[in-house]
């Protein structure tokens, strides 16, 4: 089910300008949609997300979604009108080790003082392209009978 | 005769059977406790993988291990979740889980199905360092992911009574340490207090410590010299923190208010356990012999109470020896009635402040119970998630003694979600 990452995912992964927003479902259905700036690219072809709050309603969702096999989305959206989700799966999180003590220091490096909880890792099970035009695109070459009848009319206007 | 010892041993519904009865109990944290309750075999191939440098090998420790031996082995194991297994090498006869070593992963293998990946403990950057009277940092304050641990001293008076705990192996334990690894009997602060300091050198890697010892009844009043033993002691750590207040849990004997307002005024303490060990007054004297002439079932309990007036709720804890309630020959005859039992004296203990936290039995060698049998993995997740229930119902943190201060409590592990 994992999906790979192109490169152009992961260099919008990696942009700091982009906006990324992950959201997760809580116990009862219920989505909690967030921006999260600290989503990135783990290097393996997963997604890795520093959480800094234990009691997070993320960190909280995360644990369900790890115990319980839920998924989570991902919305990156980029400067140059990029548009891109991911679904997938958390597979597992980074309390301590190497890598957690490597975003300890980093994420202190750049917030302050501030804790790190963990460093979730996120598996990608399908990439959507998110953009308008090809969601459009898409759409018109699977579904032509959604259309309004007026876009398909002659325009008098123009007419010759 | 491994094939023969193994039907034995397996006698009982599969981990999967089991689990489907629990579709809303996490799976991971059902394999932690089926680990803990069966135990764990390296094979040649995980021990060979095994990178002193890098992984948590085996340090002194208050309990010994199923297999009575000391060796190089892994400390422990972690789950893709965060969980730790605290689980002792087990001999292969008594048909534990196996931790192999494939294609650069260890894995936990169950009836040579590769169940799941398992990471090991990394080692601590303060282990292999010496303390300025020249011991082993390693021998003072052992390490968990997260937590360091305080060995105070591994001697129990209760012990010199005759009058240990039956599933407790502390004494026996602490001898082979003293013989085959050279771990003073008895800590002294100076040498903590530098350990610590070394290891809080490491950013992000500790987040709390536990003290703990057997029980010492000298004194004026009973424990006033266990008391005198900690204070000491945490006054020598607090040195190395610039607030009063450091996250630390003591679990110790059960004080009288007076020790526990001292503990509390004079030392950075935060939170406070102290062990019933089982729920039942009955079953109490059966298995602690010591605890119940020195202070009676009734009297711990309201020792317990006392001291979330001292400490808050949500900071006062004890723990059970899950399982020794099904003891033979004393113990309950089922498991439900076990479970009943338990669960409505947790909820009693928690309307007064106190939660309840259990640790998987383990019969080890070196105790009065090493020819008994821990119960069976249902009854184990029933206790876990009873507990939990009971905590949340009654808002009550457990903080001190969770998945990452502890890990060592299956129940505690579920307050993830609460």
């Amino acid at each position: 089910m994992t999906t790979t990452l192109t490169p152009d995912i992961i260099a919008l992964l990696d942009d700091d300008t982009t906006r990324k927003v992950l959201a997760t479902v809580d116990a009862d259905d219920v989505p909690h949609v967030v921006e999260k700036r600290s989503l990135h690219h783990g290097g393996d072809g997963t997604i890795h997300y520093l959480e800094l709050l234990e009691t997070s309603t993320t960190n909280r969702n995360l644990v369900r979604s790890i115990w319980f096999g839920g998924k989570v989305a991902i919305s990156l959206s980029g400067g140059d009108g990029r548009s891109v989700q991911i679904k997938g799966r958390p597979v597992k999180i980074h309390i301590t080790g190497p890598l957690y003590l490597r975003h300890y220091e980093r994420i202190r490096a750049l917030l302050g003082d501030v804790d790190l909880a963990g460093v979730w890792v996120i598996e990608p099970d399908q990439v959507i392209d998110q953009s308008f035009a090809a969601r459009k695109s898409r759409e018109e070459t699977l579904h032509p009978d959604f259309i309004h009848l007026d876009r398909l009319a002659i325009q008098e206007d123009v007419l010759p | 005769m491994v094939a023969l010892l193994k039907e034995k041993f397996r006698a009982e519904p599969s981990f999967d059977e089991v689990v489907a009865n629990h579709s809303r109990f996490p799976r991971l944290i059902a394999r932690k406790i089926d680990v803990q309750r069966r135990g764990v075999h390296y094979t040649e191939r995980a021990t060979a993988a095994l990178d002193p440098e890098s992984h948590q090998l085996r340090s002194p420790y208050i309990f010994g291990s199923r297999d009575g031996e000391i060796k190089p082995l892994p400390e422990s194991l972690l789950l893709a979740d965060g969980t730790t297994i605290l689980v002792d090498p087990t001999p292969l006869a008594q048909d534990p889980y196996v931790v192999d070593h494939r294609d650069d992963r260890f894995l936990l293998i169950d009836d040579d199905r590769e169940v799941e990946e398992v990471a090991l403990w990394p080692k601590p950057a303060y282990y292999g360092k010496l303390t300025s009277s020249g011991l082993p940092m390693s021998h003072i304050v052992s390490a968990r992911p997260q937590r360091l641990n305080i060995f105070q001293s591994s001697f129990c008076y209760f012990w010199a009574d005759k009058q240990g705990c039956q599933f407790c192996d502390i004494v026996t334990h602490t001898k082979q340490q003293r013989e085959q690894l050279g771990v003073p009997n008895r800590l002294r602060p100076q040498d903590v207090k530098e350990t610590i300091a070394e290891a809080i050198k490491e950013r992000g890697r500790f987040t709390s410590m536990c003290l703990t010892a057997g029980s010492v009844i000298k004194g004026n009043e009973p424990f006033d010299l266990e008391v005198d033993f900690y204070i000491e002691l945490l006054q020598a750590i607090g040195e190395n923190f610039k607030t009063k207040k450091f996250p630390s849990q003591l679990i110790a004997s059960a004080f009288n208010e007076k020790q526990l307002g001292r503990l509390y005024e004079q030392t950075g303490l935060t939170s406070y356990t102290s062990d019933l060990e089982v729920l039942n007054e009955d079953l109490f004297n059966w298995i602690c012999p010591g605890k119940a002439k020195h202070v009676g079932y009734q009297g711990w309990k309201d020792r317990l109470v006392r001291a979330v007036d001292i400490f808050g709720r949500g900071n006062v804890g004890t723990g059970l020896v899950g399982g020794v309630e099904l003891a033979r020959p004393n113990g309950f005859k089922s498991e439900a009635d076990a479970l009943a039992s338990t669960l409505g004296e947790a909820d009693w203990l928690a309307q007064r402040g106190v939660t309840t936290v259990y640790i998987v039995w383990v019969p080890r060698p070196g105790s009065a119970f090493k020819d008994q049998r821990a119960p069976s993995l249902d009854y184990y997740i029933r206790l876990a998630q009873g507990l939990q229930d009971i905590r949340a119902s009654h808002g009550l943190k457990v903080d001190f003694d969770d998945y990452r201060r502890c890990g060592n409590h299956p129940d505690s592990d579920l307050a993830r979600l609460q």
